[in-house]
């Protein structure tokens, strides 16, 4: 284990000090697993990272640059998450302006609970809403105020209360007022220490999310194991992991998005848990099993046929199934097969491109070759060396090249827009699917059809195959509104800035600003 | 058109006698006929009870969070010595909060209730000790005070703070327009303190505007709750407070200044024989 996770305090290390997670950095896939000696990390070698061998923790080197496009921040994820749960509230004590994301995630909370047939509703977060004299003189009533109002109008099954840059400054108690209040109102209060500036980047916000569960949620010493339950750690995406696990004779237990209190709450009772994203599911799952002895699985992503064969297999191996998962893999490589081979014969040729987050992007990546599509270059917004549970076969990246083999352009770089002129000049693609609001819409103005990918788990497992190919035919077939957009549309960037050829000019050499700007 | 007040930050290490001067000399520039008034820019609120014979002050700060935005001048400021008008900013309880934004708070209220007044000659504050974060540089960064002082001894650590001050001095002045007046010694009685402070103040390009002795005539007026001025009119300390006050009157040397390295600091101070 890369470090123990500390559920006796309420803040949580940072993603970039807990595993080395940096924002920017360009080359071959296959240097990037070099550079980030993930097997190295998980064993706390000395002198792993780039300079390789010199002894010291080496940090894995990072290109960092003078401009930055910033989307989101860890408050922003703590809202989406905390804040799409069903019968637990999130406070946000902060100026409103950081819950200007709200009606955003409620959309997502919207979808998700549809897509997982639970009963619609709208999010339930609150904001302390505060001004100048709050800053001045400290918040701590008006928080207690609305901690009160909130167990009031919504009886919720528990209180999440999120700090903010403005409230970090000035530093809000909000764990002694959680202390106090949660003897009051009866229900769990957790406060969440997610202010924006805490991390470069909003991962952590995952982090502090599920540390804020795995601390007060869920269940200590349980009195029973529920034998066919499984954790998943996921978003909002379609329940297909409930298909994907029948033939074990498994039941699903989605954490933390659209879960309520109790699927949080029964986690300790899993026999397992895993998740569609190392990235996203690292933390809970190792929280999970250190605190409460609910193994994680150790296991490649379920992407591809290797990749949910290998996936499959493990969880196999917790539960005892292994015999029927090596029937159900044969008969689902059987079934799967000659639909495969269509969309490999139609997808010959084709190109794509992907920017999502990290760990994902090497399950989508795997699906798309599976495809037959060439890849030539993709973008994730971060890149984590190592992953919390450091498992033996968890270093998804690897995992990837080593059965889909290398890519050339591989960038870690966090929504930056732009950068994308010279990305999809260096390399040429069909089409592009992105993760994040706003990044789709620039690379559709650019001529290339893009797909803002909602439903995250569509790619995973066998029929993930499928759904993919099926998904991407819709998308290619937009090239021409997308030529005739890119016709229309006026490049907001430089002249200068559109004729250079490195997406990282920026970065390596950030005096030609100087120059440039005048 | 309304000649311009001269806004006056006083700054300088946390207990080195701020307050007590800035009373002082602003005792001085009142007897002198001048329309001035005191902004205390520290938590603690102790920076104008010389000028008003005790603490009775109501802080803005203590009346904004107890009666609300609705604030009337007259509860906050409170005419003193020769008619200063006196504010105290007064900050959070200990430990919540944000002191450094309750000033910026507070001087913004004062102007919206038209504290500052076309015949005001002066306005001084005096800012808490130790500039600990960017709300206590607010008097200078916001371009409020134009003209600063810092106030200094002979001693080690007086000397580190007012360098540091200058840096900060320094990065505002490319902005804002701000500039060091001069550094005031108050007294601690240390090896060569005049001679000391006149290569401070040179190194830093600036002057050593006043040399005020130490003289326990302070004290006894402090413990009176009064001015040196009003406790003791006739005495020498009071004369080198209204001689402080006409410097500051006629003060033409404004600078940006250059702060020095730690390094070139301690030169400074060895060779000034503290070390001997």
């Amino acid at each position: 284990m890369v470090k123990k996770i500390n559920l006796d305090m309420s803040t949580v290390e940072n993603r970039e000090m807990r595993l080395g997670t940096i924002i920017g950095w360009d080359g071959k896939a296959s240097q990037l697993i070099e550079e980030s000696d993930y097997e190295g990390r998980s064993e706390k070698k000395q002198g792993h990272g780039c300079g390789g061998g010199k002894g010291g923790n080496c940090r894995l080197c990072e290109l960092k640059s003078p401009l930055n496009q910033q989307t989101m921040c860890a408050n922003a994820i703590v809202e989406c998450q905390i804040g799409n749960t069903e019968d637990c509230i999130l406070i946000q004590h902060a100026p409103i302006g950081c819950s200007a994301d709200n009606p955003w995630f409620n959309l997502a909370f919207h979808n998700g609970l549809v897509r997982r047939k639970k009963k619609l509703q709208n999010l339930k977060i609150m904001s302390t809403n505060l001004s100048e004299k709050d800053m001045v003189f400290g918040a701590s009533d008006k928080l207690k105020r609305t901690i009160r109002e909130a167990k009031e109008r919504y009886n919720p099954k528990a209180i999440f209360v999120s700090m903010a840059c403005a409230t970090a400054i000035i530093g809000e108690d909000i764990d002694s007022i959680a202390e106090e209040m949660e003897a009051e109102v009866g229900v769990p209060v957790v406060p969440l220490h997610c202010e924006g500036f805490r991390s470069k980047h909003w991962s952590t916000g995952f982090d502090i999310s599920q540390h804020g569960v795995a601390r007060q949620i869920v269940k200590r010493n349980p009195e029973k194991i529920q034998k066919d339950l499984i954790n998943i750690v996921a978003l909002w995406g379609t329940d297909y992991f409930t298909q994907l696990l029948a033939p074990l004779g498994l039941r699903v237990n989605y954490m933390i998005d659209c879960a309520n209190y109790n699927e949080m709450h029964q986690a300790s009772e899993a026999v397992a848990t895993t998740t569609f994203c190392h990235t996203l599911g690292s933390y809970l799952a190792t929280a999970l099993e250190q605190h409460f002895g609910v193994p994680q699985i150790d296991a490649p992503q379920p992407y591809g046929l290797a990749g949910t064969d290998a996936w499959l297999r493990a969880i196999a191996k917790v539960v005892g199934k292994e015999k029927e998962t090596e029937e159900y893999i044969e008969s689902e490589h059987k079934r799967i097969a000659p639909k495969v081979a269509e969309l490999r014969e139609f997808y010959k040729g084709v190109k794509g491109f992907i920017m999502t987050g990290s760990a994902y992007a090497h399950g989508l990546l795997s699906v798309l070759r599976e495809l037959g599509i060439e890849v030539q270059g993709s973008i994730v917004f971060h890149h984590d060396p190592v992953y919390d549970g450091a498992g033996k076969h968890q270093d998804s990246l690897k995992e990837f090249v080593d059965n889909y083999g290398d890519i050339e352009h591989y960038s870690v770089s966090k929504t930056q827009a732009y950068q994308l002129p010279q990305v999809f000049r260096r390399v040429k693609t069909d089409f592009v699917v992105i993760r994040h609001q706003g990044l789709a819409p620039e690379a559709a103005k650019m001529g290339i059809p893009a797909l803002a990918m909602g439903d995250e788990h569509i790619p995973v497992g066998y029929e993930g195959i499928i759904r993919t190919g099926e998904m991407l035919k819709g998308i290619l077939a937009r090239k021409k509104f997308n030529q005739v957009l890119n016709r229309h549309v006026e490049s907001p960037y430089s002249k200068w800035w559109k004729q250079q050829d490195d997406p990282f000019l920026l970065a390596k050499h950030p005096e030609i600003l100087d120059t440039v700007i005048k | 058109m309304a000649k311009e007040i001269r806004q006056i930050a006083i700054y300088g290490k946390g207990g080195i006698g701020k307050s007590t001067t800035t009373q002082n000399l602003t005792a001085g520039l009142a007897e002198a006929g001048k329309n001035v008034m005191v902004v205390g820019c520290d938590p603690k609120a102790d920076s104008t009870r010389l000028l008003l014979g005790g603490l009775a002050q109501r802080t803005v700060l203590d009346t904004l969070r107890e009666e609300g935005e609705d604030l009337e001048l007259d509860k906050i400021l409170k005419v003193g010595f020769k008619g200063t008008r006196c504010v105290e900013s007064g900050g959070p309880e200990p430990g919540v909060g944000c002191a450094g934004r309750g000033i910026i708070t507070s001087i913004g209220y004062l102007e919206r209730l038209g504290a500052y007044t076309e015949d005001l000659d002066y306005v001084f504050y005096d800012v808490l000790g130790d500039v600990v974060c960017g709300g206590f540089a607010m008097p200078i960064r916001e371009g409020k005070a134009k003209e600063i002082y810092i106030v200094a001894s002979g001693e080690m650590m007086a000397l580190y703070a007012a360098n540091n001050i200058s840096k900060g001095i320094a990065r505002y002045a490319k902005q804002g327009g701000v500039r060091l007046g001069g550094i005031i010694c108050n007294s601690r009685n240390v090896d060569r303190e005049l001679d000391l402070l006149k290569a401070f103040s040179a190194e830093l390009g600036t002057q050593l505007i006043h040399f005020v002795p130490r003289d326990n005539i302070v004290q006894r007026a402090e413990i009176r709750k009064k001015t040196v001025i009003d406790f003791d009119p006739e005495s020498a300390q009071a004369e080198v407070y209204r001689q402080l006050a006409d410097a500051i009157e006629h003060n033409t040397q404004f600078v940006i200044p250059k702060p020095m390295t730690q390094e070139r600091l301690e030169e400074i101070l060895v060779e000034y024989g503290l070390f001997d």
